[in-house]
């Protein structure tokens, strides 16, 4: 393989790994948005919290394993917190108040992570049986980056499945659709709205603890990665899993190749897309709800 | 007539202390004063999108940004540009701004509507950012020359002494709240509020809801222009961080909310409101974030009609408690 | 016989005027001396003792206290106060015949240039603050520059290091620089490198900011000037806190680089060596603030070998004077403090934190010597100023008023070979990482400040 090509390949599955992280993001926001129409400002906050229990638990245990099964579960339990106690009590007022009230929550996590973690960054190690290289033809790639993409993968499979194989999908796709109507086929609906935002916040724990070994942990990651999600929802349509896998995608491989060649211009490109789209599809590529 | 006595004393009171004002407590909180009228104007012409035409943007730093950038662009680069032009400029490019967007607003609603005009905020703050040789990056356009408020031949009035500023500034943002005051008080000013209630309705009755959308929100741009124009004098100082930053939208919507997004001068209140908060939290605490959000969960969950809305209904309160007794007496 | 009685007694009248005028000789210099320092080990800077009395030397200290950013806050709130506990157990400052105490008053800055400006203006405004100091970043510093012109305040710029803020445009005479400027770390590199004479091919990757482009800039010119058969091969500015380093990476990689150049601070500064490391490459990276040991620790011993740290302050501890500094320090770190000043990062008084301890000793010696608060009179004696403190000496060049002053490099090495510069037990800095070897020098003569032309001469006018 030519020296330029294995870098073009290089950038592919970079914009691929960077890409497949922001769906992990995403897909709880467009979950949440489209299920419950609730703009969670908060969303990245939750990753963000992951991602410092993940940095508490490997101190702990030292098992990067466990961290990445406990860590989403424990993010995912302060989300269903706010939304039980919270969200739910003022859903009735409209959009308003609940990106005021998200807004909120965001800033009480940022304070609250200054307070029992600090404010210094914390690096963490690549997991000792991912460390290491692949070689793509002869092209030497970090393993981490690879496994990023295959369990993004996994996760997009394994919701595709509780979507629309499961009676829990059923009802979720339906209360979707039309809340009121599946409330009074006697299914208790706020139960299943608690249950999605569950869902939702616990992917974005997953994507906290798996971007730790290649992003440093500190109070300012929940800004760093909840504007590229929140223009992937917008961009993808609000609630499509689909849209939002692949609008992360092309914003991956546009941060990626935007780098590449015209650096100088590479943030403004995902700001570009997303008002292009927007303005000839205003409900984005696979929204159909305003 | 009695009523109507005591309202013009408590305007002249209200007018009397607000000249007074700078020559009591100082340069820095005249500043303050300054600052909190500017978010007044800036959350009043979002409240004229949101609580009037029911329009949710989430771009409106687009425009108060625009406008401080414009108006600090122009006063770097022409020399010996007067005041009035110099605020103009900013309202007339914020204005410019809401043309060339409003064709693809005005076809969306709701959400849609909103994340338009996020992307639209976003795209302008990114662009800023990036155009160093124009608009300084990150370091954005400072130091750029003050002029002085003249009428030739009668007057020249310094405007880098904060207290004339103050008289300068409180009487553009009167000025401008008082135009949409009117504005709102006019016929169409009723139709754009048809527009909020029953978009349908508006269009049999023979208006074009379209346009009636793009003229809201050219007004509304127009005058957060200049109070972003206004913001540039004051602050001698325009910066992404400052003016186009994404929490420079939400700000005014929060203003809006806690002020009462119901009523025309709500969001007067959320900005006095906000602006006293700032203050005393940063006089007590350093954890300013926390003492924030907390006070947003708390009035969304216990005042969610806002300021004015909670006013209303002491109000009413009182009122029903009064007139019961009333009922009570002639009874007995 | 009469003659040689007069040479006595002239000789005699020599030898008083001479032992008169010794001490006015040896004073010559100001100077830190590490032996008058006030017994500090009641220092906590969990609690520090903060000095309420109305009549005060009071300083405004500009910084992020609030937010994301509040760890800068917490560095420079140890580092004041470490000084001010220092002066007032000495039992203050003689100013205007009065001893006054020292008070350091936070400003939050929070990160943003507008609630900068209003901190700046609080501080001297409300709380009646007769100096200001800091901050980091350069676009806030050069407010607290136009604000404290403004209102006719010393300033202190101890924290940004970009040259435009001394140019003939920025230029405040209340504003004295004490940081390192970006020239120096500019030519100071590149002279490391054309004496090494080995790599010849650089990478530039800087944050896209002011402070990045004007390094990088800096840095072009000083390869222009020592290096000129040295090679750019490739230049990229990335976004501040940037997600992912890794298409930059591969863009360095394929470039074939020998050292790549970065200015980055943390985080941006950590997720660089790290991404690099972790994609499998290893160059050395010539940095300015990769230094900070809690980050580094995180990546280990193995990955923060080939860091080639260019530092304002850095030393080894061969003098008596250095070694009871480190050790007074040393104790406290390892005894007293908690959380969060129990961290890796302030275990050694290095970098910034020492350049800030020194320079704002600087201030108070200063102030000390003017007997005054008085803004002309603390010009009088600052410009062109020499202070000495245990690692060299440092000297306010009167045109600019910047600090002209030495630059340390260290090629990082794994804790068995710190002993080039730890020479006291147990001889490494940091038993986790790759740290501080051998140190070169750079003296001030290779890598001065520019100085804008048209402020030559200046204060001689």
């Amino acid at each position: 393989m030519d020296s330029t090509i294995a870098m073009y390949v290089a950038q592919f599955i970079n914009g691929m790994a960077y890409g497949m992280l922001l769906f992990l993001v995403a897909s709880g926001l467009t979950l949440i948005f489209g299920m419950m129409g609730i703009l969670n400002i908060a969303h990245a906050s939750f990753f963000m919290l992951s991602a410092y229990f993940c940095h508490t638990f490997l101190e702990l245990t030292g098992s990067f394993w466990l961290a990445l099964l406990l860590a989403p579960v424990v993010a995912a339990f302060f989300g269903i917190l706010c939304e039980r106690f919270l969200l739910r009590k003022i859903h009735a007022f409209g959009h308003i108040p609940e990106l005021l009230i998200t807004v909120g929550i965001s800033l009480v996590i940022l304070e609250g992570v200054k307070l029992f973690w600090g404010t210094e960054p914390f690096l963490v190690a690549t997991p000792k049986t991912l460390q290491g290289f692949i070689w793509i033809s002869d092209l030497k790639y970090p393993i981490y980056r690879v496994f990023i993409v295959g369990f993004a993968f996994f996760i997009l499979g394994l919701m595709a499945l509780v979507l629309y194989k499961t009676r829990l999908g059923m009802v979720v796709r339906a209360a979707v659709s039309d809340a009121d109507m599946v409330n009074a086929l006697g299914i208790n609906v706020p139960l299943v709205f608690m249950l999605v935002f569950g869902i939702g916040t616990w992917l974005a724990g997953l994507a906290g603890v798996i971007i730790t070994p290649i992003l440093t942990v500190f109070p300012g990651m929940a800004d760093q990665i909840g504007m590229d999600a929140f223009v992937v929802v917008v961009t993808g349509g609000f609630g499509s899993l689909i849209g939002a896998f692949i609008v992360s995608l092309c914003i991956g491989e546009l941060n990626s190749f935007g780098i590449q060649f015209i650096p100088k211009l590479a943030p403004v490109l995902m700001f570009t897309f997303m008002a292009v789209v927007l303005a000839f599809k205003p409900t984005g590529f696979f929204g159909e709800r305003e | 007539m009695r009523s109507k006595l005591y309202l013009w004393i408590l305007w002249a009171a209200i007018l009397v202390i607000l000249i007074l004002f700078p020559h009591v407590v100082g340069i820095y909180y005249t500043n303050v004063v300054v600052l909190f009228s500017i978010f007044s104007l800036y959350a009043i012409t979002l409240n004229l999108l949101l609580g009037y035409t029911g329009l949710l943007s989430f771009g409106h730093a687009l425009f108060f940004g625009g406008g401080a950038y414009a108006t600090a662009i122009a006063l770097t680069h022409i020399p010996g540009l007067p005041l009035i032009p110099a605020v103009l400029i900013g309202g007339l490019t914020a204005v410019v701004l809401a043309l060339i967007t409003s064709p693809l607003l005005v076809r969306v609603s709701g959400t849609a509507f909103a994340m338009l005009t996020l992307a639209f905020g976003q795209l302008m703050y990114v662009i800023c950012l990036k155009f160093r040789n124009i608009t300084g990056g990150e370091d954005g356009v400072g130091g750029f020359p003050i002029p002085p408020f003249t009428i030739p031949g009668v007057v020249s009035i310094d405007m880098t002494n904060p207290t004339n500023y103050y008289y300068f500034a409180l009487i553009v943002v009167g000025l401008s709240i008082l135009v949409i005051w009117f504005f709102t008080k006019t016929p169409f000013g009723q139709i754009i509020i048809g527009v909020r209630d029953n978009a349908q309705r508006v269009s049999y009755m023979g208006f074009k809801v379209p346009h009636t959308k793009a003229l809201v929100f050219i007004i509304s741009g127009g005058f957060a222009g200049i109070a972003g124009a206004c913001y540039a004098l004051l602050q001698n100082l325009v910066s992404t961080d400052g003016v186009l930053v994404i929490y420079m939208s939400f700000l005014p919507i929060m203003m809006a909310f806690i002020g009462g997004i119901g009523s025309f001068f709500g969001p007067i209140c959320g900005a006095a409101i906000l602006t006293i908060l700032d203050e005393l939290i940063t006089m007590y605490t350093e954890r300013v974030e926390l003492v924030t959000g907390l006070v947003f969960i708390l009035v969304v969950m216990f005042v969610p009609a806002g300021f004015t809305g909670l006013l209303a209904s002491i109000k009413e309160k009182l009122f029903i408690k009064s007139s019961d007794q009333g009922i009570m007496e002639q009874a007995s | 016989m009469k003659s040689a009685k007069k040479i006595l007694l002239l000789t005699i009248i020599f030898s008083f005027l001479c032992l008169l005028s010794l001490p006015q000789a040896m004073a010559g210099r100001a100077a830190f001396d590490v032996h008058k320092m006030s017994d500090m080990s009641d220092f906590d800077p969990n609690n520090p003792d903060i000095y309420t009395g109305k009549d005060a030397i009071r300083i405004g200290l500009l910084q992020i206290f609030s937010g994301a950013g509040a760890g800068n806050g917490e560095i420079f709130w140890l580092t004041c106060n470490w000084i001010a506990h220092d002066i007032n157990k000495r039992g203050g400052i003689l100013v205007d015949g009065k001893k006054k105490k020292v008070v350091f008053i936070k400003g939050d800055t929070k990160g943003k240039p507008a609630d900068c400006k209003k901190a700046a203006e609080r501080l001297i405004l409300k709380d009646k603050c007769q100096f200001l100091w800091g901050t980091s970043g350069s676009h806030l510093t050069n407010i607290i520059s136009q604000v404290a012109k403004k209102y006719k305040v010393i300033h202190q710029n101890s924290l940004a290091c970009s040259d435009y803020l001394m140019d003939a445009k920025n230029f405040s005479r209340y504003t004295f620089q004490t940081f390192t400027r970006n020239s120096i770390f500019g030519q100071g590199g590149a002279y490391y490198y054309a004496k090494r004479n080995k790599e010849k091919k650089f990478y530039i990757l800087c944050q896209d900011y002011s402070f990045g482009h004007s390094l990088a800039d800096e840095f072009k010119i000083g390869l222009k000037k020592y290096f000129p058969e040295a090679q750019i091969v490739g230049e990229d500015y990335h976004p501040l806190f940037a997600k992912d380093f890794a298409p930059y990476v591969t863009k360095i990689k394929a470039s074939g680089a020998e050292v790549i150049f970065s200015g980055d601070w943390l985080p941006d500064g950590g997720n660089l060596l790290k991404t690099c490391r972790d994609m499998g490459v290893d160059l050395p990276i010539l940095n300015i603030f990769v230094d900070e040991p809690n980050a580094l620790h995180a990546v280990g011993v193995e990955k923060t070998k080939g860091l080639v740290n260019m530092n304002h302050y850095m030393a080894d501890l061969r003098t008596p004077e250095r070694q009871k500094f480190f050790k007074v320090w040393d104790n406290l770190w390892r005894t007293k403090w908690k959380k969060p000043y129990n961290t890796w990062l302030y275990k050694v008084c290095g970098g910034t934190i020492a350049e800030c301890v020194y320079s704002t000793y600087w201030l108070m010696s200063v102030i000390e010597r003017a007997g005054s608060t008085d803004p002309e009179k603390i010009i009088k004696v600052w410009e062109g100023d020499e202070y000495e403190h245990p690692f060299g000496v440092w000297k306010m060049r009167a045109d600019d008023h910047t600090n002209v002053r030495d630059l340390f490099i260290s090629e990082y090495v794994p804790p068995e070979e710190q002993k080039a510069s730890m020479t006291i037990p147990p001889y490494y800095w940091f038993k986790g990482i790759s740290s501080i070897g051998k140190i070169i020098t750079i003296p001030s003569k290779y890598c001065t400040p520019t100085l804008d032309p048209a402020l030559k001469g200046r204060a001689s006018k």
